[in-house]
């Protein structure tokens, strides 16, 4: 610099009082304190990515997971995992937060007091007998399977349960009526060119949704969708009816016997049937009908029926990986009746499942239960021992089409006591050796001694350790219809899983308790989820309380009337309710599981409602005013928008010579899973605040999703992140300029400078900005946060970056052409596409050029980086 | 009754304003020569390691490059620390206390790692590329000082952000060639932004 004081020099004397107090209190120590790690072995990166695999419902999806200094800190899909396929959804990324919860247990307890160092011995010692039974979720792991076979064999009279309360024993029955063995159905969406979902929500959260999502994006075949309750998939369907349970039978039959399918039992007649039957038959082989939880197994037999009569091409068949195991009725009876002495629970809660079980469980003398946390069952269970985090110990899975793969721990175990599910079985069974020994065992047996190194290597590399299962080619048996009692009509209950916190296995993730659910968007909570209609005719308000009875059992519950819900058919949300297992999920909404009968069954009629007169405060996040009716613009097919003109302005124009960043969100894409705004609560250290602050519309969420309604009680979802405007309203309103323009376009954040007036977010017509009430960077500042995204003070302002750390990244190991934000890694249907507009061969700069491109609130002239596709529908806007 | 004010009390109280304001200045003085310290900015004070590591051995007496212990520092954004078995390589045949390689031994053993003290850690909000640096013509001592005449490794510079804007607004004069974003000039508005200035280069 030239000589003679400059701005900065000035700044410099008139701030040096103010640095005093500054000093002092800006930069805290913990700010400085992070260590430098040396690792044990290896070279001195702290960084390193890892292929391992997590389950949902006991099916395996690949991820990569990426560490600093032995943390990890972000979980990413696998691309060459079939269940995975590079996407990721909101379990897979929240599995970091519960590495590190404070809640996990660390230590063995005897009749809930600490035990002492090694007394877990006595524990397994004590199952060691006959007549022991051990209860586990369902596993597609061959190695616990291998293990849990020996356990048996070992212990004469000894039974294995399978606790899964996501489990539907009516397909399974219709599975074995109509073809004589336990299939599942893997539909192939992109082979469909027409898809009939009755009450089945292939777009869903599940195990199998993200190749389920990729493969309908690629084929886009019609979706006709009749449920019972709003869905993902019902919100993107081309036509939606909203049926009551007991309509779906008379449906089916109605379609079956349109059709002309033989073997049918009895016929019925239904409305919707003629123009339902007419579409698929006109799409022949390429026509598809999948029936989902919730249907008697007559429906899914007449399913099965159809499929095969159409001759359906769209679907295969695979033995069902996590197949097995008794049912949970016969243990609970024969705790009832005190015939059960040993009794082991691996990583299953059946105390918060299943309303009787805890009561029976009380009599077993002696039942041991591992796990994570000290939930339900833990506290009944006579001991209770820590069980490894997924991503600290070895294991293995099987996806949903059968694909094996290796679970290999990337963070270190807490030591002590806490064993992993594969060691827990050896500790059962009195074997040495470590869990790793007995996962290379199982495989060894499958791989053979020949090049077995070599091909574990090669397993851990890739994550995927084999190819899927052969589809089975079978055919109907003549004698497939199975015409049960069918539901009556009248108030009927049904349960469903919560969209975030399945029947309650994630109710400790904060992220996901915090995050609304896509259709009701509640946080923190749930609701019996009614209709307009049987609202209106209760007098029922929205958070009114009733009281719901069914079968003698009833519970008080907030009612939310939600568009799409079908007449008297009552949604109630599992997953809450929660008495143990942490402070995030206890206490939060109603344990609708309690009503739920033993059988596990989804729909039950003859349920009773009475309202109480009291009201309970719900947490929603509604949409923004101000963004419609023209955010999420939807056109017809083959329809054109108009180009974008852009309107003159003062603001002088920005240069861009080098990279202008810009991101298409294609609204036609968009499944509305919520996947990319929990990705970008990982990746950027987004803070969860609370109920009470959600309440007050105080979230932190960078980018959140929009609903739109649509006709048909359907939806459109809209990702809404930072547009990063060139002509940024937030941008000259900002006093100590902390938010300003970026030589790449982006709309960049000082922390430090900002003092919090709130201007920037009053002038963001977007409203994307956020503002910190609270200070939370030490709660954020554990191990599992992203070393490369700065923490927030409180009284500052933040938003999306457009994950410019990953630009920073991408920049300096010199593959600029490759940036990926974080919600477009992690989107399923790659509705997110990020890229520089000055490469005009990106993926971005070529959705800028299509005919369905549109920016939102274009009028306003903030020319945003961040540009739409307009959804297509049939019929238009 | 006596006056109030006696025929002094204005020349009391105008020597006290003039004393307060000399005060004043002198604070200002004070807590700016205070802030702008080395000692403020811990120059010259050693942090307690795991182990008594000496700098002036390794990289002085012996003379061993920096990137053989830091040997990310040339590829990565973080320079890495030595592996344990990287050390125990050498510390296996000489210099061979085993009390004192323990940190070590247990991160070799156990697989965990060895947590050093950061005695250059930058602030939160801060993006620090060393390959970046290194690529365009720094060295170490450049940031890191004398490290070689250390026996125990203390901060050099401030590395406040006035004193890396020094370069980053001129990296040229100083005979260093960025790489990269540095080399593409930019101009908004008529004025030149020098291109290693811009907020998102260097923080997060």
């Amino acid at each position: 610099m030239s000589g003679g004081a400059t701005r900065r020099d000035a700044l410099r004397v008139m701030g040096a009082s103010i640095a005093l107090s500054a000093l002092a209190g800006c930069d805290e120590p913990d700010e400085f304190g992070h260590p430098l790690h040396g690792r044990g072995r290896g070279v001195a990166s702290e960084d390193a990515v890892f292929a391992t695999t997590l389950e949902l419902d006991g099916l395996g999806r690949g991820v990569l997971v990426r560490t600093r200094g032995g943390h990890p800190i972000k979980v990413e899909g696998n691309p060459r995992h079939p269940a995975s396929l590079g996407a990721s959804d909101v379990f897979l990324e929240s599995a970091p937060l519960s590495l590190h919860a404070p809640e996990r247990s660390r230590q063995a307890l005897q009749h809930g007091r600490p035990a002492a160092p090694g007394a877990s011995r006595d524990a397994f010692n004590g199952l060691r007998g006959e007549g022991l039974r051990i209860v586990t979720g369902p596993l597609s792991s061959p190695t616990l399977r291998r293990l849990v076979a020996e356990a048996l064999a070992a212990n004469p009279g000894s039974t294995w349960h399978v606790h899964d309360p996501m489990a539907d024993p009516a397909s399974q029955a219709a599975a074995l009526a109509a073809f004589g063995e336990a299939v599942e159905v893997l539909p192939d969406l992109r082979a469909a060119r027409t898809m009939l979902c009755l009450g089945a929500d292939p777009l869903g959260h599940g195990p199998a949704q993200l190749a389920l999502a990729r493969a309908w994006q690629a084929g886009r075949p019609r979706l006709l969708v009749a449920e019972a309750s709003p869905s993902l998939t019902g919100a993107r369907a081309d036509r939606r009816l909203a049926l009551h349970p007991a309509e779906f039978e008379p449906l089916a039959r109605a379609i079956a016997t349109e059709l002309g399918v033989a073997g049918l039992v009895a016929g019925a007649a239904h409305p919707a049937a003629a123009s339902l039957a007419a579409s698929l038959r006109e799409a022949g082989s390429e026509a598809l009908i999948l029936t989902g939880r919730g249907q008697s197994a007559a429906v899914h037999a007449i399913a099965h029926a159809i499929n095969a009569h159409l001759g359906s091409r769209a679907l295969r068949f695979v033995p069902a990986p996590a197949a097995g195991g008794a049912e949970m009725a016969p243990l609970e009876e024969a705790m009832r009746a005190n015939e059960v002495s040993r009794l082991l629970l691996l990583d299953v809660n059946p105390a918060h499942d299943r309303a009787g079980f805890a009561a029976a469980m009380g009599r077993v003398v002696h039942s041991v239960h591992i796990a994570e946390r000290v939930d339900e069952t833990g506290r009944v269970a006579s001991w209770h021992l820590p069980l490894n985090h997924p991503l600290e110990s070895w294991g293995d899975s099987r996806a949903f089409d059968g694909t094996p793969s290796i679970r290999q721990p990337v963070a270190r175990s807490p030591g002590g006591e806490v064993m992993g599910a594969v060691e827990a079985l050896l500790a059962l069974l009195g074997w040495e050796g470590t869990g790793r020994d007995a996962v290379r065992e199982t495989w060894r047996g499958a791989w053979g001694e020949g090049d077995f190194e070599s091909k574990w290597e090669e397993a851990l590399e890739a994550g995927v350790a084999g190819e899927s299962v052969p589809a089975a080619s079978l055919a109907l048996r003549a004698d497939w219809d199975l015409p049960g009692r069918p539901i009556p009509p009248g108030l009927a209950a049904h349960f469903a899983p919560d969209p975030h916190l399945r029947a309650g296995a994630f109710a400790h993730e904060a992220w996901l308790q915090e995050l609304p659910r896509p259709l009701t968007r509640l946080s923190w909570g749930n609701a019996a989820l009614v209709a307009p209609e049987t609202a209106a005719r209760l007098g029922l308000a929205p958070g009114d309380e009733v009281e719901l009875s069914l079968g003698g059992e009833s519970l008080r519950a907030p009612v939310l009337p939600l568009a799409g819900q079908a007449v008297d058919c009552v949604t109630l949300p599992l997953g809450f309710g929660r008495r143990a297992g942490g402070p995030v999920g206890e206490g939060r909404g109603f344990h609708a599981a309690a009503l739920r009968p033993a059988d596990g069954a989804w729909v039950v009629p003859d349920l009773t409602l009475r309202p109480t007169g009291r009201r309970v405060a719900l947490i929603a996040r509604e949409s923004q005013p101000g963004l419609e009716p023209d955010a999420a613009k939807v056109i017809g097919p083959g329809e054109r928008l108009p180009p974008f003109a852009p309107t003159p302005s003062l603001h002088q124009p920005w240069s861009y010579p080098g990279a202008a960043w810009a991101m298409a969100i294609d609204l036609d894409a968009c499944i509305g899973c919520n996947a990319c705004a929990i990705a970008c609560q990982a990746e950027n250290n987004v803070p969860v605040v609370g109920p009470e602050d959600m309440a007050r519309g105080r979230g932190l969420h960078w980018l959140r999703v929009e609903k739109h309604d649509r006709p048909e009680d359907r939806s459109v979802f809209q990702p809404v992140p930072c547009m990063h405007c060139e002509k940024a309203p937030c941008e000259p309103v900002c006093p100590v300029n902390a938010t300003l323009h970026d030589h790449e376009g982006l709309n960049a954040m000082v922390y430090p400078r900002c003092i919090g007036t709130r201007t920037c977010s009053n002038n963001c017509p977007y409203k994307v900005r956020r503002f910190n009430f609270e200070d939370h960077r030490r709660r954020v500042d554990t191990p599992a946060r992203n070393p490369d995204v700065a923490l927030r003070p409180r009284g500052v302002m933040e938003k999306c970056t457009y994950c410019t750390h990953r630009i920073q990244a991408a920049r300096a190991e010199g593959r600029l052409d490759t940036v990926e934000t974080a919600c477009a890694r992690a989107c399923p249907t790659r509705a997110i596409l990020f890229g520089d507009l000055n490469e005009p061969q990106s993926d971005v700069a070529r959705a800028r050029q299509d005919p369905r491109s549109y920016l939102m609130l274009e009028q306003l002239g903030t020319r945003p980086r961040t540009s739409y596709l307009a959804r297509v529908e049939e019929g238009g806007a | 009754m006596a006056p109030l004010f006696t025929p002094r009390a204005d020349a009391r109280l105008r020597l006290a304003l003039v004393v307060a304001a000399l005060l004043a200045v002198l604070a200002l003085a004070l807590g700016y020569a205070w802030a702008r310290s080395g000692s403020t900015w811990a120059i010259g004070k050693p942090t307690e390691q795991p182990i008594p590591f000496s700098h002036a051995v390794h990289a002085g007496q012996l003379g061993l490059d920096c990137g053989f212990c830091h040997s990310n520092a040339a590829r990565g954004a973080s320079a890495g620390m030595p592996s344990g078995e990287l050390c125990l390589g050498c510390h296996q045949r000489v210099w061979n206390v085993t009390a004192q390689f323990a940190p070590v031994q247990a991160a070799v053993d156990t697989g965990m790692a060895t947590q050093w003290a950061s005695v250059h850690r930058l602030p939160d909000h801060v993006r620090f590329h060393h390959a970046a640096h290194l690529a365009a013509g720094m060295t170490c001592a450049t940031c890191h000082g004398a490290v070689e005449t250390m026996p125990r490794t203390v901060r050099a510079e401030t590395l406040s952000m006035g004193w890396c804007l020094d370069c980053h607004r001129d990296p040229r004069s100083r005979g260093l060639t960025p790489v990269g974003l540095g080399a593409q000039p930019y101009v908004h508005a008529g004025v030149e932004v020098p291109p290693l200035t811009r907020c998102t280069v260097c923080h997060k």
